[in-house]
């Protein structure tokens, strides 16, 4: 009985995926057959399906070098939010005279877009030496305010007599921040490091402003050179949308429980 | 009661965390090995004659994409039984061509291979046709 009920939502859920995950099936479909995207009639089904695309990016351009620096400065930015977003969201969850004034503070500076502080931004990595080198390009992602207020959300979940008892048991504030509070909030954690992935995996800005060197591009900066150079090649450009997506993609299924878990934790607070 | 290390090692590797990056080395490291094995840049074939017969002394050329278009690389001269041998193929995108003056030529056909410098026996031969 309920089957049946439910049965219409699930119908209506599979058309509504299927929408969105048509433009993906695009990208991979025309990544490994070439099919003009406006061929007509289109073909759902890949003609002459081959892996050559991916093989031509790889070889058009120091695909593997411009993956390193990109897993370097993505696993720096990892570390870096996990531990500063950790603290802050911690100490957001404290008792201490105007933190009003700080929430408010941290939720304004939300709505400066990043492109209004490039030019401090820049300055400020040019003063401590850092251009053109992998903590630079990590640098302005080190912490963001989402995400200590996914921690934050995370933390005040945690029950006050715990943190109480951790302090009667002589454990420092440091100490129940990484013994106590993050291993109780594991979903907060794949929260972070799936958001600052993304946001460090796809910047373009920055490391366009921040590199001097081919050797220090990433991804995407590769992926805007490599435009520049193949633009007639369908196959091969979607074949590399698909090389750059592909890490991203496979961390957020590895950690989809958590990272739904993370971003819904306090949502049910009253 | 403490779990014994095998078991926690065991339970570490059933973590999609781990198990997943593993088995994705893995694979890297064996498609790695496959390529180190296969990267001699050796390409074989055949050149017949238009009834099948095998072609001696014909001039096979090896075409390379540079860049933007197809240049030559290298020529070999085919032996009695018409098989020719390439030893320094540097690419992963190339074309082959054959012609013998008294037995016309063959159309330059495309060979794709899956990394560069894989060695490659062509499937069919190279027929050479006169007039084309």
């Amino acid at each position: 009985m309920r089957r049946r009920r439910t049965f219409p939502v699930h119908l209506a859920l599979i058309a509504v995926s299927a929408v969105m995950l048509l433009p993906f099936y695009w990208v991979l479909k025309t990544s490994i057959s070439g099919d003009n995207i406006f061929a007509y009639p289109p073909s759902v089904i890949p003609r002459d399906p081959n892996p050559f695309y991916y093989v031509d990016v790889w070889y058009a351009i120091p695909f593997a070098r411009y993956f390193l620096n990109s897993v370097i400065v993505s696993g720096v930015t990892i570390a870096a939010n996990v531990v500063l977003n950790a603290m802050a969201g911690y100490a957001l969850t404290q008792t201490f005279r105007g933190k009003s004034f700080v929430l408010l503070l941290f939720l304004s500076c939300m709505m400066i877009p990043f492109q209004a502080t490039i030019i401090p931004a820049y300055l400020i990595t040019g003063r401590l030496g850092l251009i053109d080198s992998y903590l630079g390009l990590a640098l302005p992602l080190f912490s963001t305010i989402i995400c200590i207020f996914v921690y934050k959300a995370s933390f005040d979940a945690v029950p006050r007599s715990l943190i109480d008892a951790a302090r009667v048991d002589g454990l420092s504030q440091w100490t129940i921040i990484w013994r106590v509070m993050l291993p109780l909030a594991r979903s907060a954690t794949a929260t972070n490091v799936i958001l600052s992935f993304i946001w460090s995996w796809n910047n373009f800005m920055w490391p366009l402003i921040v590199t001097r060197t081919p050797e220090m591009q990433t991804l995407p900066l590769g992926l805007a050179r490599f435009l520049s150079y193949q633009e007639d090649s369908t196959g091969a450009l979607y074949a590399f949308c698909i090389m750059v997506l592909a890490p991203g993609l496979l961390l957020f299924l590895m950690a989809q429980k958590e990272f739904v878990q993370g971003l819904s934790a306090g949502a049910t607070k009253g | 009661m403490s779990a014994s290390p095998r078991s926690a090692a065991l339970r570490l590797l059933r973590n999609r965390f781990v198990l997943v990056p593993l088995v994705l080395l893995v694979l890297i490291a064996g498609w790695n090995v496959f390529v180190l094995t296969h990267n001699h840049g050796i390409v074989t074939g055949r050149v017949v004659d238009a009834v099948g017969r095998p072609v001696a002394g014909a001039t096979v050329r090896l075409w390379v994409f540079n860049f933007t278009t197809f240049v030559e690389q290298a020529s070999v001269t085919t032996a009695a039984d018409g098989s020719f041998r390439f030893t320094d193929n540097p690419s992963h995108n190339i074309q082959i061509s054959a012609e013998k003056p008294d037995a016309g030529r063959s159309e330059r056909i495309a060979v794709r291979l899956y990394f560069a410098a894989q060695d490659r026996a062509l499937p069919q031969p190279l027929r050479l046709e006169k007039g084309s």
